[in-house]
């Protein structure tokens, strides 16, 4: 009984001391350990960790090509060289006066990706401030290498301000990263945002190296962009001189067969330069996205969908001259057409100004030869059900009208136009009826600085340098050479429609266009003057588009109903409500023509505080 | 540092376990039996005279007993001196002093008060008359013939203030919320707690079969026991133990069937050529200049001949094909219309399920062994073809007083799930042409799309189905061992460590077989958790004359460690036939989690948390209670400084009843009580303060090699000051008996205030992130909660009972971030749809008035839509709509609830469950409204009215309508009452089962969620949407199942 006692006490001092044990628990043991991913402190120490924030940022810039409902779309249905395709339901942005406003649903495949751009370039911001904030946090092996990583990170972001200050004009400018929360922004004036840009890609210049890896950012493309800049600014020296170094670098058009397909007799140095594998392997690339089907989940980009996005809806809807239904897109048909020109859905409807009105001046021109391009009258009726039908049209090509001039195609705008094959056209063997494919994608290209270089020429009226410049690019496709007197603004535009259809983003440039004419107050060659007073009204971005196209006010409708209509003030997309609305204790502006803009304050016209 | 620790107490728990085993040999050498004096027998009866079979004899202060047999009769051998304690469920216990009687005959008097019943309060219990907190209780053993499928059947509609949702998955775990939602974006779930210890497991590794009792505890002081995670209340679920002396083997088996609770076809097949007329003439709406264009040959409009028909597009030929051309049916739908060869989807998607659960126990107590083992089996087929959820779970409890002063034991569950069925995707069934071809041109291979247009989303249903190869298993253990020391001066120790392991493994395949995927895709996904728990606690129990203390202190650590791996590849050479078995041979593995893939990218992590509380209850002759406890928590997920909080409450009640004033002579019982407390949340990341480097990679070509190189992208902004999340909750409640218990209930009213709240702030998008995880705001929530039981007839040959709960809950948020605009008044955040001053389920957006008819074309225009759309309302009649036209538009969480259980009996041996619950006044999306859904044009649909000129409605609106440049939802009420539960049972008379050596003999058969009555409410089921944003919209199942619970 007594030891029993004892045992207890034992027993209780037992309990005391884990009790103690447990109750003195060390402030460490509720250290987070974070174990799958990098903190700051544990990332960012180094060159290696810099770089991979600005990989980040390239990966992020590359993915406007990829995709359903690619980005791409909307810059160019927002200019002269597509319009929305999918017919059949309301949502697409057709009918622009009704659905592009700052409440909508600004980024979705269905609709528009206006507000992806915004999004997409302020976290590029993000990352490239991350950088310039803690750049001296980190250790370098070299004064160079420090330098390089700060005017890779200037690049990344001058990008990123380039873009949103042609589609949104004035913008909040953030030049530093964020630790805390802040809802004070206010929007600053497009061009002492283009100033800072400039100046940054100056310095870029000098420490980015000019050999990098393919899918890193160069000297070259530096300089690129630059010259992009330095337009915007009506700095047309600044513009010629960057485009220079440029051109003097390690690059030259393609003007001999190369690549895959190289021995190939039915093909071409257009269709070379154009083919997935060929276009990081050339002298022309500058700014490249490389995206492998191999890396898929590894690295590389989603598939780009081009095919599906830009081909018109063939599959469907298209009878032949004997009343049979004319189309099918069975892989397994007999005639595949599927898998040469994919499952195309019409959603960047290419419209009569880029798909004929460009190209009627010069049969030579291999951007548009046989085989590169492709008509409906091209294709053949290929239904397996018309051999039980017994039509006669079965592998016949394609008619628009019966005999009695009946239309054979329910719907002309989805269905019918004609596509560039060379650049849509990208192998996709995981589908079974294919979108498009992974592919590596020109960002910037040689042929875009030649030709931002004939604009400045252009601007400051030395007509000959400027037509030397486009000749370079007309004469690689074998079209005809034009002459000083034939360079205008209307040319210009031309040309880059020819040559960077679904590469460049076609609305950002085409405002920048429209900027430069409000800024200069030169005379465009519709006769007009423009100025900045009334921008939202009466800018040269409105007319060039009324005056080449076939839909927005022309009285077009969808068989859905939906009408295509533009306003002048669309030349800048609206500015994200929910952006607007977040931001609780400052004013960013709307653009005017959209609601919310009566709210505006002066842009600011310094830079931001501790800059 | 850290290191060291970790390492202490891994030493510790080596030694402890060591300690562990020895006192479990111990005990079972110590299975020995007590000196016995004396011989004695007797016969248990009811105070009517009936012998009562089974009742519980024990020695007091002794875990030795006996039980009585069939005829009442017992007989036992005690030590001289000794008090017996007789008691029998239902009946009142007695105790007698045996002195030096040989034969004692007791009859025990009918007990049908529930004051008595034991309540499980967290580190403790107390008899539910002594309460001073909200708790509910279930006895889960009284409704196991209910046939739940899962512990969230237990629950639902049992205790008021305790939201269940509704799940239509044969695995049936849904989503729970005890009284309001205190939190805006930490995790709103209750804290479960399995036989003394927190549960992070899966629902459905407890077996329902196995649950003897759940408390709910639902105000801030009960709750304050478990003050880390409290704010959401607690659930405590208490498994079965061994009673009796005899070995007990329970066997309970059922099996019955799931079928569709509501039935909403698709168009059959000649409704499907009509309606797609209908839904071409609507689209083409304006600019038609064709009259009867997409018309049956048949049906054409007065003054159109059948040749200017044909003519409209050159058709020439058979007028049935041009017109089937002409409303967008393929050539291979077209083929099977004029063969008259259609296919029923519907019937093919939707199954009787077939359901059968088998479970069996062992049960008993031998000289100071408690014992309870049991094994089962569950197979649950869903109403969708291939949707099956399967488990074999087995528990074992053991409970040893090794001596007078220890007791050791062990509860263990161990489960294996297995949730790699592939079920039919039913939502094709509607999608699906009715004139589709079942199977490719081969003859043998399922055709990717019945109509040839996967584009629009239509698949064949049995596609990924019949090529996905899909082999996922849980296999979890949770076992909590304990020691309990019985000390001097009414103290007592006990020690416990709980580890719970998980190993699970998903490996999956999609075959290239498959006309979906041109390439086989294959992954292997592993993932292993192991979390243990160390519980401290010191009571100190002591009565000094009617004062009794009764104290406790806690001292707990854990730490959750989660592995995580995903290996995927594809591209394979030379075929993909080895499926997920040979990974190595596809040419594009990924390795190491899955950035782009629908699972995100999951790593491995740890978590550490540690606890301080005390609590003392005090209580004067059972008349004045008083209860006051404070905790202190930690957690690794906080930022550096606010690890730690500390939660405090206070609580008292008083028993009216008990005064010598009270003079109610029909309320009997009557107690008040009031609380106070704080509670706290850390459902949130466990990583959340930390800045988060989103890791990913981009491809470079270097050398002429494509090489891929890491990417980092900051996703979270670091926030160093983040703390935990409080909820002060103020409860007051009444306790009620009337007339011996005919009728009892209680009433609780109670207001929680949450402060700090864990909420994802949103920014500026401009600076590149969403939002930041920060503690700011304040919400409200003040509720009622009404639970009463009465016994409404009580004659031997019909009784009848009956369960009343009512809730209502109302929710407010105070305050947000504390930004002002120039008036001084707080603002919203809009962004995430917070409005200072309204609920966090008020629903807010654009007004839909109506549909615009034939008549306002011109108003309609200005809309950019046509008559047959939608009317939304224009609140500053700017001809535009942006949030300035938003308004308020109702509340999505139900207004009240109400709960109505009957139970009948009748001649003693059958009785009858029925019962009901029901929402009221809640709002949810009903966009079918809108006619729009997919591409209408190319699919199916579920037959639905809609808008025509001839046949215009005010709800409908036409096929394939317009919005403008509007953005909105069709709300629609859906309130609703559900007959949730019928069962009728009989019990066999023991007289029959005696021959048979038979202890008990129950058989039932009841209907689960028998009807459903939603007067707003059109398609599938108004509640399937879940509690907690878990959208399950589709069919939900009625079940009818048999069963059988035996005891031998």
């Amino acid at each position: 009984m007594k030891k029993n006692i004892i045992t207890k006490y034992k027993t209780l001092l037992t309990a005391l001391f884990v009790f103690a044990a447990i109750a003195g628990c060390k402030e460490e043991f509720l250290d987070p350990e974070p174990l799958s991913f990098y903190t700051p402190d544990n990332a960012l120490n180094d060159a290696d960790g810099m770089y991979a924030l600005l990989s980040g940022a390239h990966r992020r810039l590359r993915a406007e090509w990829y995709g359903d409902g690619a980005p791409i779309i909307t810059e160019n249905i927002f200019s002269e060289v597509a319009v929305e395709g999918t017919t059949d339901k309301s949502g697409p942005a057709q009918d622009l006066n009704l659905l592009i406003t700052p409440d909508a649903n600004l980024n979705s495949a269905d609709r528009n990706r206006i507000g992806w751009f915004w999004n997409e370039f302020y976290e590029n911001i993000k990352l490239a401030n991350t950088v310039v904030t803690r750049l001296d946090n980190a250790e370098y092996e070299s004064e160079e290498e420090r330098n390089a990583v700060l005017g890779t990170a200037f690049f990344h972001r001058a990008y990123a301000y380039y873009r949103l200050t042609q589609q949104f004009g004035d913008v909040p400018l953030l030049l530093e990263e964020l630790t805390t929360p802040k809802l004070d922004f206010v929007s600053t004036a497009r061009l002492t945002i283009l100033d800072k840009m400039k100046d940054d890609l100056e310095y870029a210049a000098q420490w980015v190296p000019a050999e990098v890896a393919v899918g890193e950012v160069s000297k070259g493309a530096v300089n690129h962009l630059l010259a992009k800049v330095n337009l915007a600014r009506a700095d047309f020296d600044g513009a010629i001189a960057a485009a220079n170094a440029v051109i003097n670098g390690p690059y030259a058009l393609m003007t001999e067969r190369f690549g895959v397909d190289k021995d190939d007799p039915s093909k071409n140095v257009i269709w070379d330069l154009h083919r997935p594998e060929n276009k990081s392997f050339n002298t022309e690339g500058i700014l490249m996205s490389v995206s492998r089907l191999e890396f898929d989940g590894n690295g590389s980009a989603t598939s780009t969908s081009a095919m599906r996005q830009a081909v018109p809806l063939w599959w469907r809807f298209i009878n032949t001259p004997d009343g049979f239904n004319g189309m099918s897109d069975n892989p397994n048909a007999e005639i595949p057409h599927v898998l040469a020109y994919g499952r195309g859905i019409g959603r960047n409807r290419g419209v009569p100004y880029s798909t004929i009105d460009i190209w009627k001046d010069d049969d030579n021109d291999l951007r548009h030869a046989p085989g590169n391009w492709v008509d409906m009258e091209d294709i053949t009726y290929n239904a397996p059900s018309l051999k039980d039908n017994g039509s006669t049209y079965y592998d016949k090509p394609l008619e628009l009208k019966n005999a009695s001039g009946v239309v054979l195609c329910s719907d002309t705008i989805r269905n019918w136009y004609g596509w560039p094959q060379y650049k849509l056209f990208i192998p996709d063997p995981t589908a079974s009826k294919p979108s498009g494919g992974h592919s590596d994608w020109y960002i910037f290209r040689l042929a875009e600085t030649y030709l931002l270089r004939a604009e400045a020429y252009f601007w400051k009226a030395e007509l000959g340098s400027a037509a030397d410049d486009i000749n370079m690019v007309r004469s690689r496709a074998q079209a005809a050479n034009v002459v000083a007197g034939d360079v205008n603004i209307d040319l210009i535009l031309d040309e880059r429609a020819r040559e960077l259809y679904y590469e460049e983003p076609r609305n950002t440039e085409l405002t920048r266009i429209a900027f430069i004419f409000a800024m200069t107050g030169k005379a465009a060659y519709n006769g007009k003057t423009y100025s900045m007073n009334d921008f939202h009204q009466n800018n040269f971005w409105y007319d060039r588009i009324m005056e080449t196209t076939n839909f927005y006010n022309k009285g077009v409708f969808t068989i859905h109903g939906d009408e295509y209509t533009m306003s002048p003030y669309h030349a800048l997309y609206p500015v994200p409500a929910s952006s607007i609305n977040g931001n609780t204790q400052g004013v960013i502006n709307q653009n005017l023509g959209y609601p919310g803009s009566e709210n505006n304050i002066p842009p600011a016209t310094t830079l931001p505080e501790g800059s | 540092m850290r290191t060291n620790f970790t390492e202490k107490v891994h030493d510790f728990l080596t030694k402890l376990r060591r300690l562990f085993a020895l006192t479990l040999g111990l005990m079972f050498l110590s299975l020995t039996s007590f000196a016995q004096d004396l011989d004695i027998s007797g016969k248990v009866t009811s105070v009517e005279g009936e012998a009562l079979p089974g009742v519980n004899i024990m020695i007091k202060g002794t875990t030795t007993g006996a039980i009585t047999d069939i005829d009442g009769n017992y007989t036992m051998n005690i030590p001289d001196g000794s008090s017996l304690i007789f008691s029998y469920v239902g009946y009142k216990t007695q105790e007698i002093l045996v002195g030096n009687q040989s034969i004692i005959d007791v009859s025990l008097e009918a007990d049908i008060s529930s004051l008595d019943e034991v309540i499980v309060v967290g580190y403790g219990t107390v008899k539910k008359k002594d309460l001073t907190g909200a708790v509910g209780q279930i006895d889960a053993s009284q409704i196991a013939h209910q046939s739940p499928n899962s512990i969230t059947d237990v629950l639902r509609a049992n205790v008021p203030g305790l939201n269940v949702g509704f799940n239509n998955s044969p695995k049936g775990v849904s989503q729970m919320e005890i009284r309001g939602k205190t939190t805006l974006n930490a995790g709103a779930q209750p804290l479960i707690v399995l036989d003394g210890t927190i549960f992070n497991g899966d629902l459905s590794d407890i077996n329902p079969q196995d649950i003897d009792k759940v408390d709910v505890m639902k105000d801030a002081s009960s709750a304050a026991i478990y003050g880390s995670r409290g704010s959401n209340g607690v659930i405590l679920i208490t498994t079965k133990r061994g009673t009796s002396e005899k070995p007990t083997i329970g066997l309970s088996t059922m099996f019955g069937f799931a079928t569709k609770a509501f039935d909403n076809p698709p168009y059959d097949p000649q409704g499907y050529a009509d309606w797609r007329t209908d839904v071409f003439n609507s689209i083409n709406y304006g600019v038609d200049d064709k009259p009867g264009y997409f018309n049956r040959p048949n049906e054409l409009p007065d003054g159109v001949s059948l040749e200017d028909w044909l003519a409209y597009d050159g058709a020439t030929g058979d007028p049935t094909t041009a017109w089937l051309n002409r409303i967008g049916f393929q050539d291979v739908e077209i083929g099977n219309y004029l063969a008259n060869k259609s296919v029923d989807w519907y019937d093919k998607i939707f199954q009787t399920g077939f359901r059968s659960d088998v479970n069996l126990s062992l049960s008993g107590q031998k000289s100071g062994l408690k014992y309870y083992w049991s094994i089962g089996h569950t197979s649950n087929e869903g109403i969708i073809v291939g949707d099956k959820f399967e488990t074999i779970r087995t528990r074992l409890n053991l409970d040893a007083k090794v001596t007078d002063w220890l007791n050791v034991g062990v509860n263990t569950q161990f489960a294996v799930r297995d949730e790699g069925s592939v079920p039919a995707e039913w939502n094709m069934y509607y999608q699906d042409s009715p004139w589709g071809s079942e199977l490719s041109d081969d003859e043998t291979t399922l055709r990717y799309s019945p109509q040839d247009d996967s584009g629009a989303g239509a698949r064949h249903p049995f596609l990924r189905r019949t090529y996905t190869d899909r082999d996922r298993k849980f296999n979890t253990l949770n076992a909590r061992m304990y020691a309990q020391v019985s000390l001097p001066l009414g103290f007592s120790y006990e020690f416990a460590f709980t580890n719970r392991y998980e190993w699970n493994y998903y490996f999956n395949h999609q075959s290239s077989v498959s006309p979906e995927w041109a390439t086989g895709t294959a992954f292997r996904e592993n993932s292993q958790v192991q979390e243990w728990q160390i519980e401290n606690i010191l009571k100190w129990d002591k009565t000094f004359g009617d004062h009794t203390f009764n104290a406790t202190f806690l001292a707990y650590a854990e730490k959750y460690q989660g592995r995580f791996l995903h290996s995927r590849n594809s591209l394979f050479s030379p075929n993909d036939k080895l499926g997920f078995y040979n990974l190595s041979l596809g040419t594009a593995p990924v390795l190491s989690g899955d950035p782009d893939g629908d699972e995100g990218f999951r790593g491995d992590q740890t978590s550490t948390g540690d606890a301080l509380m005390a609590r003392i209850n005090y209580s004067f002759r059972s008349k004045y209670l008083f209860s006051a406890s404070v905790r202190r928590d930690g957690y690794s997920a906080f930022g550096p400084e606010n690890k730690r909080a500390t939660f405090p409450s206070i609580s008292g009640a008083w028993v009216i009843s008990d005064e010598g004033f009270y003079g109610i002579n029909a309320i009997d019982f009557l107690k008040v009580r009031a609380s106070w407390g704080e509670n706290g949340n850390r459902n949130i990341g466990r990583y959340a303060y930390l800045s988060t480097l989103t890791a990913n990679k981009n491809l470079i070509i270097q050398n002429g090699s494509v090489t891929p190189v890491a990417t980092l992208d900051p996703a979270t902004m670091e926030n160093a000051e983040l703390k935990w999340e409080r909820t002060k909750a103020i409860n007051f409640g009444l306790d009620f008996s009337i007339k011996e218990g005919i009728v009892e209930g209680s009433l609780d009213i109670y207001n929680m205030i949450t402060n700090d709240l864990l909420v994802s702030r949103a920014l500026p998008d401009v600076t590149g992130y969403t939002n930041v995880l920060s503690n700011l705001g304040e919400i409200q929530n003040n509720g009622f909660e009404l639970a009463v039981k009465s016994r409404n007839i009580t004659n031997t040959n019909f009784a009848w009972s009956s369960i009343v709960n009512f809730s209502l809950n109302r929710n407010k948020i105070n305050s947000l971030y504390g930004d002002l605009d120039e008036n001084g008044e707080e603002l919203d955040d809009v962004t995430n749809q917070w409005f200072i001053g309204h609920a966090i389920d008020e629903l807010w957006g654009q007004r839909v008035l109506g549909i615009w008819q034939s008549d306002q074309a011109e108003q309609a225009d200005r809309y950019g839509v046509v008559p047959g759309d939608f009317q939304i309302l224009d609140k500053n009649d700017d001809g535009v709509f942006t949030q300035d036209d938003n308004e308020f538009l109702g509340f999505a969480k139900p207004r009240f609830r109400w709960t109505f259980v009957n139970n009948f009996n009748f001649w003693q041996h059958f009785d009858l469950s029925v019962e009901l619950y029901s929402m009221w006044g809640m709002n949810r999306a009903f966009n079918e409204a809108k006619n729009r859904s997919g591409f209408i044009d190319r699919t199916n649909s579920i037959m639905t009215p809609y808008w025509t000129a001839e046949n215009p409605s005010n709800e409908w609106a036409r096929l394939f309508s317009s919005e403008g440049s509007a953005s909105y939802n069709v709300y629609r009420e859906n309130s609703f009452i559900r007959l949730q539960n019928v069962t009728l049972s009989y019990t066999i008379p023991i007289a029959a089962l005696e021959k048979i050596k038979i202890q008990s003999l129950r058989i039932y058969g009841n209907i689960r969620n028998a009807a459903v009555w939603a007067p707003d409410w059109e398609i599938w089921d108004p509640e399937a949407s879940e509690i907690d944003g878990i959208s399950g919209t589709g069919p939900t199942p009625r079940y009818f199942t048999l069963g059988l619970n035996l005891t031998l």
